[in-house]
């Protein structure tokens, strides 16, 4: 095989403009550029093509290693972020080691941002290509680093996103484990009443779905549970979880309710809003997965009435002496399906929510409207609880406000007409108007529902509500805004107001970035590895989003990206093994002091100080290191070098760059 | 507000007003902040919180949109332009972020110096000229003060004929007495 000794000899480097078609060739001479490395020392061929990355690109470069023997390869192009592996895998298909390619980014680097300057640009494509014949010049070959992969799954959050993904692996024969916080896995979507636009029940489409996560032989579900800390890389990941003590025993408990009927404690609900109330010990909602009881210790008085109660169901289910217990697992996987929180009215101060009593979210409004809630699906508002004959619904709370949150929600318009819908149903005298800037119905059957529910009576009225006033005799409110379709400023009174708060990151989103070391958008939402060609990976390999998490969108969005999210973490765990970059750092033992400062600066816990027969020396674990070269720019001794990034290179491309400048 | 008109209105593509009234405005705002004129979406949020418009026809969002629009003589001739009390709810506001008052104040300036400045404010501005006041002080007033425990006439040009005559100097050389003297 050549690899094995062509990078030894002189080095034999062929150069490759490519004109990316006018991205590149319509600011940058391509073809002087290629001249201009004609005699260069040590480059063989220098050309210029359309394409470079194209089939026949590829088949040029490829032809070329045989004709010329080259053994460096450099491909004046794009950014190495997409095609610097499409290049490697090319010169090694002619047989030459995949490191031995370097890439001048000439596009977004040079033609993209210098537009209007094409001399200065030309120049700067040429220093580009001479840096980076420096650097090829010097390049060693590497191998690539082959690690066996743990054939199972963690996914974060049992919400639809988080259930769909796990199912989907688990049906494909991979364990899975599901870790949800809550005491029981649905999610948000748990708490709806219908879905838009097809009205189907939500609890009726997702309660067999939640049943079969529980019954699955491959899923073991982790409820009331937190991700602690995830260390390790792709297809060896470890990972602590806390299980939070429900003080009732899970295998014990067979949810006939007699703890709760006995229960003399009563709290507000937290999954009914805090508009209904709940026992101490009680089970979220009557679908919830796993069908087990909790007691909450914070209003728990201790009275022991539901141990007694169970004792004479024949069981003995709660134990008040039940610890918080760590588990450890092995996964291969890890998919994020955290979801999301509801944005907080109170800080949109002009609308009153938390002040006036009939202004309410569309969370809240979800409850109210749910058979399952507390008002057992009949509509009344909270001051007096009687049935409002006339509704505001005020759109983008907290979304595309640039005091808030710059984002749409993309839910909120559809949740909205769905709700307006549900109140004309259930009593079709009901006055309802909808507040918006911009009603936004894309999805499939989306625009049609508006349509029906306009012929439905439901008014609306293109101005964004600034203030909301209310009567303290009546509750009733006054809605101020601008008609801006007729340029009035219009008042107008009603019985209830329904906020269409938007989607935020969950409170608890920066614990779990950190645990994962996944990044996040400026929006706070986590970031998907390329927006369009890997939209549910992150940059963490073997870490993969689906759901709101990684930003808002709705409940078909969410499934599919969760399927998507499970195919591609069913890459590595059927393969069974994954390749890992042998970009990575090196130690020189003879230099290194030990000092640990590498170890302390390593954001992936990938180098540790070890005791050996010549005293403490740093090791790299070559499958955890991302090769990001913070360690070898803080040794003090000089003893770390970066695989593919050594000072020789480096110095070598700086001084290309520099020469013949100054 | 003006009543719609009953013929077409030609419109230029270019964004030749809004960027006169952007590179007018950053002699005093940055220019960054001035150039949210551009995202404004028409929502309405300004206009239904305006004090000024519950009472009067003023409609910021319809100046912010014939600005955007090139509309510049509908503009700057529009008298209600005059009402805004530039109490900056809309510019605090916005969801958008846009600088509506600052825009407005802006506006105001081109307007006044091409002479569509109204009767009444161009007397406000003859008074400051002549007693460096906008507004003079009545009888009424200077009891007030008395009653107060304070002098009847506060120690501004009223009090200081020098200082008057610095002003009215200042005045006359940066244009200010040129333009209301019409």
């Amino acid at each position: 095989m050549a690899q094995g000794t062509n990078h030894e000899d002189s080095p034999r480097i062929g150069v490759y403009i490519c004109h990316c078609g006018l991205n590149i060739a319509g600011v940058i001479d391509c073809e002087k550029v290629a001249e201009a490395f004609k005699d260069y020392p040590g480059v063989v061929v220098s050309k210029d093509y359309r394409y470079m990355c194209s089939d026949p690109g590829q088949e040029l470069i490829k032809e070329d290693i045989r004709k010329y023997n080259l053994n460096r390869v450099v491909v004046a192009a794009c950014s190495p972020r997409m095609h610097e592996p499409t290049f490697r895998k090319c010169i090694a298909e002619a047989g030459l080691n995949p490191y031995l390619f370097e890439m001048a980014n000439i596009r977004e680097m040079c033609s993209w941002c210098h537009t209007h300057q094409r001399e200065a640009a030309n120049e700067k494509a040429i220093d580009m290509v001479r840096m980076a014949v420096e650097k090829a010049r010097r390049l060693q070959p590497l191998e690539t680093i082959e690690v066996p992969v743990t054939p199972k799954a963690m996914v974060i959050g049992g919400g639809v996103a988080g259930i769909q993904a796990a199912l989907d692996l688990a049906d494909m024969g991979f364990k899975v484990y599901m870790v949800e916080k809550s005491p029981t896995i649905g999610g948000k979507m748990a708490l709806l009443d219908k879905t838009f636009p097809t009205l189907d029940c939500s609890i009726c489409i997702l309660g067999p779905k939640m049943v079969d996560v529980a019954r699955h032989p491959n899923i073991e579900l982790l409820s009331y549970s937190e991700v602690t800390s995830v260390d390790g890389f792709i297809g060896n990941f470890k990972v602590k979880v806390l299980k939070k003590p429900r003080y009732v025993k899970e295998e014990e408990c067979n949810a006939c309710g007699a703890c709760t009927e006995v229960c003399p404690v009563e709290v507000p609900n937290e999954w009914d809003m805090g508009l209904g109330v709940r026992k101490a010990i009680y089970r979220p909602f009557p679908q919830a997965v796993p069908s087990v009881f909790l007691i909450d210790k914070d209003s728990c008085i201790e009275c022991e009435s539901c141990v007694e109660a169970c004792r004479e169901q024949g069981r003995d289910a709660i134990d008040f002496n039940m610890k918080p217990e760590e588990v450890e697992l092995d996964v291969g996987a890890i998919i994020v399906a955290t979801g999301f929180d509801l944005y907080d009215p109170t800080k949109a101060r002009e609308y009153g929510y938390g002040r006036y009593p009939n202004v309410i979210t569309n969370l809240e409004f979800e409850r109210l409207v749910n058979a399952a809630g507390p008002t057992g699906g009949v509509v009344l508002r909270p001051s007096d609880g009687r049935p409002p004959r006339r509704v505001a619904f005020i759109q983008c709370v907290g979304s595309r406000n640039v005091s808030a949150r710059e984002y749409c929600s993309r839910i909120c318009c559809m949740a909205t007409l769905k709700h307006a819908h549900q109140l004309k149903e259930k009593s079709p005298s009901t006055e309802v108007v909808v507040f918006y800037m911009d009603l936004r119905s894309f999805g499939k059957g989306y625009e049609e529902f508006y349509r029906r529910v306009q012929e439905e009576g439901v008014r609306f009225i293109r101005g964004r509500v600034s203030k909301v006033l209310e009567n303290p005799d009546t509750h009733n409110l006054v809605v101020r805004c601008e008609d801006t379709l007729s340029g009035e400023i219009v008042e107008m009174e009603f019985d209830m107001v329904v906020l269409a708060a938007g989607l935020t990151p969950p409170s608890d989103a920066e614990h779990l970035q950190k645990a994962l070391k996944i990044s996040r958008s400026p929006d706070g939402f986590f970031l998907e590895a390329h927006p369009k060609l890997r939209p549910v990976e992150t940059h963490v390999p073997g870490i993969y989003l689906c759901g709101t998490a990684q930003g808002p969108k709705d409940i078909p969005d969410t499934v599919a990206q969760a399927s998507a999210a499970a195919a591609q973490a069913s890459i590595p765990l059927s393969a069974g093994k994954v390749v890992v970059e042998p970009i990575t750092a090196q130690v020189n033992e003879e230099l290194c002091g030990g000092c640990r400062i590498c170890e302390s600066i390593c954001a992936y816990g990938a180098i540790a100080v070890v005791e050996t027969e010549r005293g403490a020396k740093a090791r790299v674990h070559e499958a955890i290191c991302q090769g990001c070269g913070a360690c070898s720019g803080a040794c003090p001794s000089g003893a770390i070098t970066m695989k593919h990034f050594t000072d020789t290179q480096i110095l070598a491309q700086i001084r290309a760059l520099t020469v013949g400048r100054w | 507000m003006s009543a719609v008109s009953r013929q077409v209105v030609v419109l230029q593509a270019s964004w030749e007003f809004a960027d006169e009234v952007i590179k007018r405005g950053s002699r005093i705002f940055p220019e960054e902040e001035l150039k949210t004129l551009y995202a404004c979406i028409q929502c309405g949020t300004c206009v239904g919180d305006c004090p000024s418009g519950r009472r009067t026809a003023w409609r910021i969002r319809h100046i912010i949109r014939k600005t955007q629009l090139g509309m510049r003589e509908a503009v700057l001739s529009d008298e209600t332009l005059w009402n805004c009390t530039t109490c900056y709810t809309c510019q605090e506001r916005c969801p958008r972020g846009v600088a509506t008052t600052d825009v407005i104040r802006i506006i105001r300036n081109i307007a006044f110096e091409e002479g569509y400045a109204l009767e009444r404010h161009l007397a406000v501005a003859r008074n400051f000229a002549k007693i460096g006041h906008a507004i003079p002080i009545t009888d009424e007033v200077k009891e007030k003060r008395k009653r107060l425990g304070l002098l009847p006439v506060p120690p501004t040009t009223l009090s200081y004929p020098k200082a008057l005559s610095e002003v009215q100097k200042i005045i006359e050389i940066d244009g200010f007495l040129k333009k209301i003297q019409r």
